[in-house]
């Protein structure tokens, strides 16, 4: 009944050179054509960069001077929570969602996979575009979300989805998780095909109903898919900002603003260039304790 | 026996109940999508008009009738498949191979590997794409499909990493254990037993990969000056001037823009579930 | 962009000068002057622009790039920072003496003082003031707008109002906006733009100049009663609360739709206007305080800049001129651009009531700066509007914490 996991090990043991060569050739992609761009920005957040000396290469130095300015500057903290706040939820609610879904499609009905296809139509459109919907869906006057809710009389009032500052930042982060849970279920539902069969017509020959084969077999075996896609869903949530931009720019007052938004606002917008990239390395900082944390998990699942 | 326990739903009523409520989840989901289509018929004002028009009162195809005369949407799109089918090839190429490794491999590597793939995530393309450029200048590969194939496979390149491993280490040991009885390499061993069995989580990350690449923005805008090379993403701003949009037509391009990649995924749809009931994995 | 040697570049300016601006058979290639631009309507005028340039001469050829408007500012900043800039810009007036301050962009006063057509006098105040830096030109207006009152004129009968006699004063603007509110039929009575982005500065500018208020003393009276006014609009119902999450042309599409019975807009939006308003729409200029009567209006435009290190600074600066003569500028209005000149006066105008209402108060349109830092002068103005229009704090407050932050950097570099 276990998985052949603990088998796996037995592999391992040669050290076949093709096995190198193919890690090899992914690492070095990514090094060349994403660290050195990232490499520029660390080095950038500790320079103090303007219009002047954004074409130079070697820019005074200033150490920590950037990520002391940011780190005072009054909106940072409230930044800081908000991308706290935009990701949690997020993360809870496209892992979960995504995974029902992904079970409820995985079932034999009429019609399953067509729909489970087409929900990924969110997931197709350009973030400008989808920003601009939910716009118009949570405009105070003539959003149909205020319509629908009214005329089902489940709200009273029309509620300021994007110009109440306690609420902004719920109204973008439904719209994210709507725009990204199609991508998390997708790939759970892919996770689900890599269960081998026999798992479970053992377990329904042992006498297990439904819930129990959910709870014994799909979820344990779904488990490091689960861990890998909720660790995806953190990173892509915490560099999105063009739905953000898109739909309310950060405000009303920084309220529904997020690290890459402020990043890129000081970058572009203001020309503190050192600013900007400091701020954007604090996410930098973050995604990096969250990856290591997901790295220590699987050290504990291959000793299992 | 040939039945599928696990899919079997009781009785036909069970399923009937299932479908109505996949067609109303589906429904409800996807509600914007359905505002972008009814938007693309509106008239501008009406799109913004209070009570709001849950169906357009006068649909008019004018938009797409000056979407298609005004832009060149069939070069647009052409550009655009130009980018997103050689990404999704390098994707799948490194990102099978290297996650395999990165499944097998039992070295302290795995670990950094991993936490730098993952990290090599976190910044935003608007702040790599400077630096981006200044590397492509230098190497003559601005104003090319190159170029910007090559950037944009690195970001899909590091999520099938991540999300290809699990999904490795699920394939039972036994069956490699198998064929390196029966004598087949480490490379035969790939491409013979394992890729086939990973065929349907490789057939998700390529389509994945395929609509990333597909959507992308900064890096084409960045490094393809050239109008005729700009893809459907940065000509959908052809519409969105200094000032102000012509929503209608932005939607009306948006429409158009979508619907190639919902009939892929509704083609390969079909695949997968043909995979499954073939029993791939036997 | 483009790189030609001195003697290849010697070579086309002689025969250049040879064959004048007549059209003539190009032995020499012509060099490129590549052109970044934002203006996506095909009746913009240079779009006839270029074609014209082209075909008048061969030495140049105009090769231009479409940028969408919200990212033209950080192409031109990649740009810059990765050493392959460009030899022509339109970039937001606003913006342009952060670039000039910080020695990006070429000079060009000595071009000027040549040209034929650029005669800084000609030019209105504001436009030209934009493109100046420590008494040197570095952008050359191209265009230049500035803000009305649109109202429905239709609203205006069935209420009884005469459609005639628009508000003229803030008393005016604010008892119109209490009768023409309908909330039974989803009507505001006023709409403007107050989000946090460089918009809503330029919306609220207008009412801080007619208070007789200035950005060097936000923390006066004058100040504070100007932003309780709009503050007031919203809170007493005659404006939505939206406005502070809606970018000007949302508002006029609101008013588009008849849910807005008056809004504060510019020329920009009549192309549109004209097309899908489907009632009777008027321009009157912006009120102005009962006790103040000063008549102020804020200036916003696009100018030409010509990036430092550009290949082709000649050519540039010859289109330049082209642009800039009067009878490409009259085109200009066609898409909504008002000529940055005072001697240009478009002969039988389209929308002329609308025309003459912007033309007219062109002469009391003042510039945003100039000054080179601009974006964090106008951030914390953009926080206090929204401050006060959220509750958070009172216009007063609100307006305090912003001096408190503008004024230190007005004292390093004054306005």
């Amino acid at each position: 009944m276990r998985a052949g996991r603990a088998a796996v090990g037995k592999i391992g043991r040669r050290r076949p050179v093709l096995l190198y060569a193919f890690l090899a050739a992914s690492m070095l992609y990514l090094l060349v054509f994403i660290g050195l761009p990232i490499v520029y920005n660390l080095v950038m957040s500790v320079q103090e960069v303007e219009l002047g000396n954004i074409s130079d290469l070697v820019r005074p130095f200033v150490g920590l001077e950037n990520y002391r300015e940011a780190w005072e500057d009054p909106s940072f903290r409230t930044v800081l929570l908000n991308s706290a706040l935009f990701v949690g939820a997020n993360v809870v609610a496209q892992v979960g969602i995504g995974l029902a879904l992904a079970l409820f499609f995985a079932q034999r009905f009429p019609g399953a996979h067509v729909l489970r296809g087409l929900l990924l139509a969110s997931w197709v459109l350009p973030a400008l575009v989808v920003g601009a919907l939910w716009k118009w869906i949570f405009a105070t006057d003539y959003g149909v979300a205020n319509y629908v809710l009214t005329r089902l009389h489940l709200i009273s009032g029309a509620i300021h989805w994007l110009s109440d500052p306690t609420v902004s930042l719920t109204a973008v982060t439904i719209a994210n998780i709507w725009f990204g849970t199609p991508f998390a279920m997708i790939l759970v539902a892919a996770g689900l095909t890599s269960i081998p069969e026999e798992q479970y017509e053992a377990a329904s020959l042992d006498g297990a109903g439904p819930l129990a084969r959910l709870l014994h077999i799909t979820l344990p075996s779904l488990w490091p898919t689960l861990v890998a896609v909720a660790c995806l869903v953190t990173i892509y949530t915490m560099r999105a900002f063009d739905l953000i931009f898109a739909m309310t720019q950060g405000g009303p007052l920084d309220s529904s603003n997020v690290l890459p938004l402020l990043s890129y606002q000081l970058s572009f917008q203001r020309f503190h260039f050192g600013v900007g990239a400091a701020v954007g390395s604090f996410s930098f900082i973050i995604v990096l304790a969250v990856a290591v944390l997901y790295v220590r998990t699987l050290r504990r699942e291959s000793e299992g | 026996m040939m039945r599928s326990l696990r899919r079997r739903i009781g009785s036909r009523g069970m399923r009937i109940l299932c479908s109505a409520i996949g067609i109303t989840i589906v429904v409800c989901y996807l509600f914007p999508v359905y505002w972008m289509f009814a938007s693309s018929v509106k008239t501008s004002a009406e799109i913004f008009a209070n009570p709001p028009s849950i169906i357009p009162s006068h649909p008019t195809l004018a938009a797409f009738r000056q979407v298609f005369e005004s832009e060149n949407v069939v070069r647009y799109m052409r550009n655009s498949l130009a980018i997103a089918i050689p990404v999704t090839v390098v994707t799948l190429l490194l990102g099978a191979s290297g996650s395999y490794a990165l499944s097998r491999l039992r070295t302290r590597l795995i670990g950094v590997a991993l936490v730098l793939a993952l990290i090599l995530q976190i910044f935003p393309d608007a702040l790599l794409a400077t630096p981006m450029f200044i590397m492509f200048r230098h190497v003559g590969l601005l104003n090319t499909f190159t170029g910007v194939v090559l950037a944009t496979s690195a970001k899909s390149l590091a999520f099938a990493l991540v999300i290809l491993r699990p999904m490795y280490r699920q394939v039972p040991a036994e069956i490699e254990e198998a064929s390196r009885v029966d004598g087949c390499g480490t490379w035969q061993t790939f491409w013979r037993i394992v890729l086939p069995i990973m065929r349907v989580p490789l057939i998700v990350v390529g389509v994945l990969s395929f609509v990333q690449a597909y959507g992308q923005f900064v890096y084409p805008l960045t490094l393809l000056s050239k109008q005729e090379l700009q893809p459907a993403t940065v000509g959908i701003y052809s519409f969105i001037g200094a000032e102000y949009a012509d929503w209608d037509r932005v939607m009306a391009f948006a429409s158009i823009f979508a619907i190639p990649v919902l009939i892929l995924f509704l083609l390969l749809q079909r695949k997968i579930v043909a995979g499954l009931t073939a029993g791939a994995l036997k | 962009m483009g790189g030609s040697t001195v003697l290849r570049r010697t070579f086309l300016a002689s025969s250049a000068a040879a064959a004048g601006f007549s059209a003539n058979v190009a032995r020499a290639e012509p060099a490129t002057v590549s052109l970044w631009h934002v203006f996506n309507l095909d009746t913009d005028m240079i779009y006839g622009g270029m074609k014209a340039f082209n075909e008048s001469q061969s030495a140049y050829r105009i090769e231009p790039r479409l940028v969408p408007g919200v990212q033209i500012v950080t192409e031109l900043i990649r740009a810059i920072a990765t050493g392959s800039v460009p030899d022509l810009v339109t970039l937001d007036s606003p913006v342009v003496a952060s670039f000039s301050a910080q020695g990006t962009l070429t000079d060009l006063t000595d071009q000027v003082v040549q040209s034929k057509f650029i005669k800084p006098d000609v030019y209105f105040k504001g436009p030209w003031a934009s493109g100046q830096w420590r008494g040197k030109t570095y952008g050359i207006p191209r265009d230049a707008n500035t803000l009305g009152l649109y109202y429905n004129a239709d609203m205006f009968r069935a209420k009884g109002m005469d459609p005639d006699k628009p508000p003229r004063t803030w008393s005016e603007l604010k008892a119109a906006a209490q009768k023409l509110r309908d909330p039974a039929k989803n009507v505001y009575g006023f709409g403007f733009c107050a989000t946090q982005a460089e918009e809503g500065v330029f919306q609220w500018l207008p009412f801080l100049w007619q208070a007789g208020g200035s950005v060097d003393k936000l923390d006066q009276p004058e100040a504070a009663a100007a932003l309780q006014y709009v503050t007031d609009m919203v809170q007493q119902g005659l404006a939505s609360k939206d406005v502070i999450n809606q970018s000007q042309y949302e508002v006029t599409n609101t008013f588009m739709a008849g849910n807005i019975a008056m809004s504060q807009g510019g020329p920009w939006e009549l192309p549109r206007m004209s097309k899908q308003a489907k009632f009777e729409w008027r321009l009157a200029p912006l009120p102005v305080k009962d006790d103040k009567q000063i008549k102020a209006d804020c200036l916003g435009g696009y100018d030409f800049v010509v990036p430092k290190g550009a290949g082709q600074v000649e050519g540039a600066f010859r289109f330049i001129e082209f642009m800039s003569n009067p009878k490409i500028l009259n085109e200009g209005w066609k898409s909504g651009r008002i000529g940055p000149r005072t001697d240009v006066m478009v002969q039988d105008p389209l929308w002329p009531q609308a025309y003459a209402t912007y033309r007219g108060e062109m002469s009391y349109a003042r510039p945003r700066g100039p000054h080179p830092q601009w974006p964090d002068i106008s951030r914390p103005m953009q926080t206090a509007i929204q401050q006060a229009l959220t509750g958070a704090k009172s216009p007063a407050d609100a307006l305090r914490e912003a001096a408190a932050k503008v004024d230190p950097i007005l004292a390093k570099t004054p306005l």
